[in-house]
């Protein structure tokens, strides 16, 4: 049970990485792969500022401030520089694991005995339901691990019609046909630059509060963390690209938040069931290798299938 | 009032591939004229109307638009003074965005993008009014993706958004050369409407040997990088789509030289196919 709700809780998480990847991999046509280094980043300055004792809320707005900085920085060298987008990703984000291990003065630190949003959460849980343990159809349910679901999941429900509404301002408007027509978007007065390094911002800003998120949740942040993160936000939003389809923002955003879900929660049952934890980001990239090429294959297969019909 | 003054630009300099797309040229047009451009397969034209939108810099010369100096302007600036219809209908427009939106993005050129909500209630209606003017259903469909719809709509629509802030210069590239014959006919009937209504200064660029005879109060041929003609009121109301394609055969005559005298004769084109429509290009 507890395995179960810590997949959900695990999977809201992970959701803002699938926004984040959905934003600069869907709306911009982005290939940004800065998010290894800035889920790490977002969790190694929440951590940090954690153990010097700093608000829980603030350390983790930092953390948002923080990756959105990085994907700024992507975006000036993809725009200004005229860098491939693809090695201006690697580049900030090769420069930020040197820059993760200074902020955390090691590879590994560890946050538990500080105060952090999950300790706010599980007070604020028992202090609403007046109990430190529940039980569910027969299953023991702790105030932590209750607290943490509903609270990553009202948190993710606020974040996506934040991002909704948002990406239908004026603002926003102009982001989304930047993405779409970037020659048109100029045409009407729009300075197209900007709205890839704002918007590859707001993206790494989002993963970097996952990455906070994280660090608070399993009580540690760890350099190499974010190794695997733009896969695995892309398999959540290929994931709920298949289950809602890819017509409406508003659809988007909640396939996103499900596709991410449904993700861990598959994570959880393989490891159940004995895979090694150690082939997960193998198993992960080979998931999203067959997502991006079945389409394509589908297609041929029509075409082999007409053509026999045809002989 | 828009006016170039010895505008120049070589692509490619001091490669084999170097070319002179445009040299010294000098166009001065005046506020609600407008001006049709011919002109041979690379002569030029697109070029000229990038130098005005902005889409590179000038080797040397200079561009005044509504007495500023916006030759050093980035082209989303530039943007703010200038309304633009390419010749692809899918340039024009952002397929996976509604109808709605895509004008919504136009009613707010040159303007800062902030947090405001672009689908407000007045402007959805203005929105709708324009929509229906063009006759063609698609007020009732503003939210379907403008994708869905026909090169003709899409230039159309273009067309519209181009023009729903007043621009000091509408820029039209070959806009009707990627559509039907019939969609052609509609979009070109509509430009003239609109261009004349709101008396825009405009510089359209066209293959087609009747929209160059019958459209406009000037205009202007262009050969390497040239102009080589300029014919002005009373006179370009003269011009038949004969002395046209007579001028063509002209200038594409091996021998010819940009300082040939400019003459004109119906008499040798007997021998031309029906086709007004001389070289059309290709949509990318
Ligand atoms: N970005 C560019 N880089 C290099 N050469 C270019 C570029 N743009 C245009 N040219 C060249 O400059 C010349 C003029 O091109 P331009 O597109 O202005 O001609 P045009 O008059 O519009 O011709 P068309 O009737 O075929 O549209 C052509 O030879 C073209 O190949
Ligand atoms: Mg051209």
């Amino acid at each position: 049970m507890s395995l179960l709700l810590g997949a959900l809780t695990l999977g809201f998480i992970f959701s803002l990485v699938a926004l984040g990847v959905f934003i600069s991999f869907r709306i911009f046509a982005f290939p940004d792969i800065t998010a290894d280094g800035s889920s790490t980043l977002g969790a190694a300055l929440a951590a940090m500022l954690l153990l010097h004792n700093v608000n829980p809320v603030l350390a983790t707005s930092a953390a948002f401030a923080g990756g959105f900085l990085a994907g700024t920085l992507t975006g000036t060298l993809a725009t200004k520089f005229k860098i491939n987008g693809l090695l201006a990703g690697i580049l900030v984000m090769t420069g930020l694991y040197s820059i993760n291990l200074h902020i955390m003065g090691r590879s590994n630190i560890s946050v538990l005995g500080s105060s952090t949003l999950s300790t706010y959460a599980e007070r604020l849980g028992i202090a609403l339901a007046r109990v430190h343990n529940l039980n569910v159809m027969g299953w023991d349910i702790t105030a932590l691990e209750a607290s943490l679901l509903v609270a990553s999941f009202l948190f993710i429900v606020l974040a996506g019609c934040v991002m909704y509404v948002f990406f239908q301002t004026n603002l926003g408007t102009a982001m989304r046909a930047t993405g779409d027509n970037n020659e048109m978007v100029r045409a009407l007065g729009v300075n197209d630059e900007n709205m890839i390094i704002l918007g590859l911002g707001l993206s790494n800003g989002l993963i970097a509060l996952a990455g906070a998120f994280i660090a608070q949740y399993q009580g540690f942040s760890d350099v190499q963390m974010g190794i695997g993160m733009v896969v695995w936000g892309l398999a959540s939003v290929i994931i709920g690209e298949a289950l809602v389809g890819t017509r409406q923002l508003g659809l988007s955003i909640t396939g996103a938040v499900m596709g991410s879900v449904l993700f861990r929660l598959l994570v959880a049952i393989a490891l159940r069931l004995g895979l090694n934890p150690n082939d997960l980001k193998l198993v992960t990239a080979l998931f999203v290798f067959l997502a991006l090429i079945a389409p394509g294959l589908l297609k041929k297969l029509n075409i082999l299938k007409l053509q026999s019909s045809h002989a | 009032m828009l006016e170039i003054r010895a505008a120049s630009k070589t692509f490619n300099p001091g490669t084999p591939n170097e070319l002179l797309a445009l040299q010294a040229v000098n166009l001065t047009v005046n506020d609600g004229s407008f001006v049709v451009i011919i002109g041979t397969n690379g002569s030029g034209k697109s070029t000229l109307l990038n130098a005005v939108a902005g889409s590179f810099c000038l080797d040397s010369g200079a561009i005044f638009l509504a007495g500023a100096d916006i030759t050093k302007w980035p082209e989303h600036k530039r943007a703010k003074l200038i309304g633009r219809v390419f010749q692809n209908p899918f340039s024009g427009t952002a397929a996976n965005m509604s109808i709605a939106e895509n004008l919504a993005l136009a009613a707010y050129r040159g303007k800062p993008r902030r947090l405001g909500w672009p689908l407000r209630k007045h402007l959805v209606s203005q929105l709708r009014d324009r929509v229906s003017q063009l006759n063609m259903g698609l007020e009732d469909r503003l939210k379907n993706p403008i994708g869905s719809l026909s090169g003709g709509q899409r230039q159309a629509l273009t067309l519209l958004m181009a023009t729903w802030l007043h621009p000091e210069v509408l820029l039209l590239d070959e806009h009707t050369a990627a559509l039907d014959p019939k969609s052609a006919d509609q979009v070109t009937a509509l430009t003239d409407t609109i261009i004349r209504r709101d008396k825009l200064t405009t510089l359209m660029v066209t293959h087609s040997m009747q929209q160059a005879a019958y459209l406009g109060d000037r205009l202007v041929m262009m050969h390497r990088g040239r102009i080589i003609q300029d014919f002005h009121g009373a006179e370009k109301q003269r011009i038949r789509m004969d002395d046209l394609l007579a001028r063509f055969e002209e200038v594409r005559a091996p021998n010819y030289s940009t300082r040939a005298p400019p003459r004109c004769c119906a008499a040798c084109i007997s021998d031309k196919p029906s086709s007004i429509i001389i070289a059309p290009t290709q949509a990318k």
